[in-house]
């Protein structure tokens, strides 16, 4: 018996009370699907992929009669969601990740995204691997359909600390896979959008399908407060004293002059660049994976 | 009304001023830091820093720079300088005149300017003012308490007269000291004194209380040339049928103006018994030999004078001779002794006078010899104990020469003789540790024992100390060769160096005359008594003088305690003090001459700063001046230094509430956005 949590499980300030990353991915990804149950959208595991000829050991009730009725044969279906990938989760476990303004930091919403998605993985039959990493690799999980629960407690024990380093990492990830497959990448992005596209790129060139979730602290993108205040660096420790409510408006400029071009850049190769807020409910990030799954798998 | 600081100079503390507005510019630099995750915009955003340094919270700067200005006023200690002023004006004063009357006081110049002074110092005085008057040379004397009656004061100081003794102003200090207890205000000293450099001993141990101020009117002498007698020597000399007197003065000039004829005068017994011219110089000593005086042998007593001078009170030395003194020597010794061992002792005991020994050889020694003898030396033997214990025991001093034959069992013996010792092979022995303080030796003690050291004993009793016996000098191999031992009113001296030519060398050497004197003049107990004292000694009352009556110079007869011995009576006047047995009538038992210290006689002044000199917080207190007095006591009485503590409470609990205000705690935080769902 299957139970399935409600679709308000997947509010951030909620999830960030469960300290249990298993049961949470678990919460999120029954909430998700219970919610999709009820919408009208489609999953990618019930669409049909191929026929192949009956072997013993089958499930009966997976013969397609109506091409036996023409063909005399048995064949049964083979659907999408029980074709194989690959997928990598590269978390950033930076210093910058270890923010928020709310109850939640950036940093835990990635871990309870990635096992979100990992636990949705699973269950589609995918192989899955983790990577977190600052300036380094930090945990590596190599990718296996076996491997959700050192997946989820590698994400459980890490924290985030050090300066971050995208570039180079995300090609060290890449080569854990020896085949195309799908690379997640739960990031502040707090890099050159060029060295991003650089990055992202030699991904793409690899045969790898690219999703990269922006994660943003609602602070980061308003810069609140109007008394002056001093503002240190989380990764370098470099201090700056300020008064918000002058630099506020080319702050946001700034900000959103960031994620414009690289939602620009990303986009010109093909990658998913899907923005988050800490304060979005996680069903956000999820569509947007499935919808890259979907996308795969036609193209594929 | 002004407002005045009783300590300005901690004003310079406004300077501190500029702590909170330097908090206040660098405020953001030292506040708790918002952790951001990047800088990397706002590095892009161009932030001109002028806008930095500005004063963003007007109103906690000024709080913050009052707490710092009150804090530095309160420091300083303001008051209303009106009211310090009226206090300092009206403020009642208590001054103690120490008045100098040591016997440089007596000058002709310079005791009438002093009584001026001190007077001219009570006249100047407010009616409110109190007024106490010391009197001081080596004693003090508290003449009048703390009194505003300034005529009385005024009446004590025209009633002093210069006396006879030094000067001491440690002693006229602490008696001022004494007389300002209770006055309740720091008091003033004024020292009306001559500023005699001999009178600044011991000052340094004088503690004056805080705040007191001493001030000096000098009135030394312009002209300091003095002439003095400065002393007298006088030495009987033999005659046939009487002795004669030879006196030797010495006369100290002093700063004279040029040298000069001064004419000497000497009195013996009230008539006039020489009279010298000496030519004097301007600083330095004249000795004058008077012509030899024919004179009995009973005690006299001298005056040796000058003409007067502007000092007149060291012009004249007064002296007594005492009556030649004649001591009786019994000498005897073993039964069967040739006597050649007492020789050189009896030659010995025979030369000299003051005193003159009259020397007896006797065989046998009993009661009726005894009587009227000072002094019994026992060659070689054991003394009889039955006949010598008792005349001992009254005060008599008997002389054990030691031998071989000195027996043992003899209560009188400081010692038992251990057999002899031979030192001829090592040329023999000689004095080794010997106490140079002791009356005996005293003679001995400024050039060494090197003259008893010349001495050899060949061979000598090796002596063990008795109980209760005291070895006053010993061989050089440690034997002891002089003992003493006490016994009732007299004394038993035990000589173990032979004093013949037999045994030794001792009785050729120059040291055995003054040793055989001095060893019979102790045993008989015979004092020498000075020719004069000094004002402001001690003399003591001869013993066995019942109910003794002292005639004084000024013409006073005192009493001193007979409770207690010896009687005691302080010198304080110059001249003659005689003393009686019952009443002043007749010869007096003992005549004693006192003249003042001589150190007065030298007139140089010391610099009045010289006076302070080592007296406690003089230095400091002296330069208040009473105006800064006035106003601590008005600075005290006001407090205002309190109400601006109290403010500067105030203050900081109103820029505690202010520097927690709300706008600025919101702003240190940073409030997260409202969450943004979107739709399904």
């Amino acid at each position: 018996m299957t139970v399935t949590a409600p679709a308000a499980m997947l509010d951030p300030a909620l999830l960030a009370r469960i300290g249990d990353l298993p049961l949470l991915a678990r919460t999120v990804v029954d909430g998700f699907m219970h919610g999709l149950h009820r919408s009208r959208r489609v999953g990618l595991s019930l669409d049909f992929a191929e026929h192949r000829a009956y072997q013993p050991g089958d499930d009966i009730r997976r013969i397609d009669w109506r091409v036996y009725g023409r063909t005399d044969r048995h064949f049964v279906k083979e659907y999408e969601a029980d074709t194989n990938a690959t997928v990598i989760f590269a978390l950033d476990a930076s210093a910058s990740m270890d923010f928020a303004s709310g109850p939640i930091t950036k940093f835990h919403y990635g871990r309870v995204l990635t096992a979100s998605l990992a636990w949705l993985s699973q269950r589609q039959g995918d192989r899955i691997g983790l990577v977190t990493f600052s300036e380094d690799l930090i945990d590596v999980v190599p990718p296996s359909t076996r491997h959700l629960q050192l997946l989820l407690h590698t994400l459980g024990r890490s924290r985030a600390a050090g300066a971050g380093r995208f570039a180079p990492i995300l090609e060290r990830a890449a080569r854990l896979m020896s085949r195309a497959g799908i690379v997640v990448v739960i990031s502040d992005c707090y890099e050159d959008p060029a060295l991003v596209q650089h990055s992202v790129g030699a991904l793409r060139g690899r045969g790898h399908d690219v999703v990269l979730f922006h994660v943003h602290d609602p602070a980061e993108r308003d810069l609140p407060g109007d008394a002056p205040i001093t503002y240190e660096d989380a990764e370098s420790g470099e201090r700056l004293p300020l008064r918000p409510e002058v630099l506020r408006p080319k702050y946001q400029a700034e900000v959103e002059a960031h994620r414009r071009e690289l939602a620009r850049l990303l986009g010109q190769d093909r990658v998913d660049y899907v923005p988050l807020l800490t304060t979005q409910p996680l069903d956000v990030a999820l569509h947007a994976y499935l919808e890259n799954r979907l996308a795969t798998s036609r193209v594929r | 009304m002004g407002l005045g600081f009783l300590v300005p100079l901690f004003l310079a503390g406004l300077a501190a001023l500029a702590i909170p507005v330097f908090i206040h510019l660098r405020h953001r630099e030292w506040e708790r830091p918002h952790r951001f995750p990047s800088l990397m915009f706002l590095r892009r955003i161009p932030i001109r820093t002028a806008r930095r340094r500005r004063i963003t919270d007007w109103l906690l700067l000024l709080l913050r720079a009052a707490v710092v200005a009150l804090l530095v006023l309160a420091f300083a200690r303001p008051f209303f300088r009106q009211n310090a002023a009226a206090i300092a004006a009206a403020r009642a004063r208590a001054v103690v005149v120490l008045l100098d009357r040591s016997l440089s006081m007596g000058h002709r110049e310079v005791w009438p300017r002093a009584l001026d002074s001190a007077a001219a110092v009570v006249r100047s005085l407010g009616p409110n003012d109190r007024v106490a008057v010391v009197r001081f040379d080596e004693q003090t004397e508290l003449a009048q308490a703390l009194t505003t009656d300034h005529a009385t004061a005024l009446a004590v100081i025209s009633a002093t007269v210069p006396t006879s003794r030094g000067t001491r102003y440690a002693a006229g200090l602490r008696a001022a000291r004494q007389a300002l207890i209770g006055a309740g205000d720091p008091g003033e000293i004024v020292v009306v004194t001559d500023l005699q450099r001999s009178g600044l001993a011991g000052l340094a141990g004088v503690d004056l209380p805080a705040g007191t101020l001493v001030r000096t009117a000098s009135v030394a002498a312009q002209d300091r040339g003095n002439l003095s007698v400065l002393g007298a020597d006088v030495q009987r000399l033999p005659s046939a049928a009487r002795s004669e007197l030879l006196v030797t003065a010495r006369v100290r000039a002093r700063d004279l103006p040029g040298a000069r004829k001064a004419r000497i005068l000497l009195t013996v017994d009230g008539r006039a018994a020489g009279t010298k011219e000496a030519s004097v110089p301007v600083d330095g000593v004249v000795t004058v030999s008077f012509d030899p005086i024919p004179l009995s042998s009973g005690r006299a007593r001298a005056v040796v004078s000058l003409e007067p001078d502007a000092l007149a009170a060291d012009d004249t030395l007064r002296l007594v001779i005492p009556a030649e003194a004649g001591l009786r020597v019994l000498m005897a010794g073993a039964r069967g002794s040739s006597g050649d061992d007492m020789l050189f002792a009896e030659r010995a005991l025979g030369i000299g006078r003051d005193p003159r020994f009259t020397v007896e050889r006797r065989q046998v020694i009993d009661p009726a010899a005894l009587r009227g003898a000072s002094v019994v030396l026992w060659f070689d033997a054991s003394p009889p104990e039955t006949v010598l214990a008792p005349w001992v025991r009254e005060g008599g001093g008997l002389i054990i020469v030691a031998g071989a034959r000195l027996g043992e069992g003899n209560s009188l013996l400081p010692g038992t003789s251990g057999g002899m010792v031979e030192r001829l092979g090592d040329g023999g022995g000689s004095f080794g540790e010997v106490s140079v303080d002791h009356p005996i030796f005293s003679l001995f003690k400024e050039g060494g024992t090197a003259v008893l050291g010349a001495a050899r004993f060949l061979r000598y009793p090796r002596i063990a100390p008795g109980e209760g016996s005291q070895v006053l000098a010993r061989f050089d191999d440690g034997a002891p060769l002089l003992l003493e031992k006490s016994v009732g009113e007299g004394r038993v001296l035990l000589v173990a160096a032979p004093l013949d030519n037999l045994m030794g060398d001792f009785p050729l050497q120059p040291a055995f005359l003054p040793f055989m004197r001095r060893l019979a003049i102790y045993a008989a107990g015979h004092r020498v008594s000075p020719l004069w004292r000094t004002t402001g000694e001690t003399g003591i009352v001869p013993g066995g003088v019942r109910e003794p009556v002292i005639s004084t110079p000024g013409g006073e007869l005192v009493r001193p305690a007979s409770d207690s011995a010896p009687c005691t009576v302080i010198l304080e006047e110059a001249g003659f003090y005689q003393t009686y047995e019952n009443r002043a009538a007749g010869e007096p038992i003992e005549v004693v001459a006192v003249n003042p210290p001589s150190a007065e006689s030298d007139l140089t002044p010391a610099d009045p700063r010289e006076l302070l000199i080592g007296v406690r917080q003089s230095d400091s207190t002296s330069a208040i001046p009473r105006e800064r007095l006035a106003a601590a006591e008005e600075e005290s009485r006001q407090g205002i230094w309190r109400l601006l503590l109290g403010a500067v409470l105030v203050l900081l609990v109103l820029e505690a509430l202010v520097a927690n205000r709300g706008w600025r705690g919101a702003a240190a935080a940073v409030l997260p956005a409202p969450p943004e769902r979107k739709s399904p």
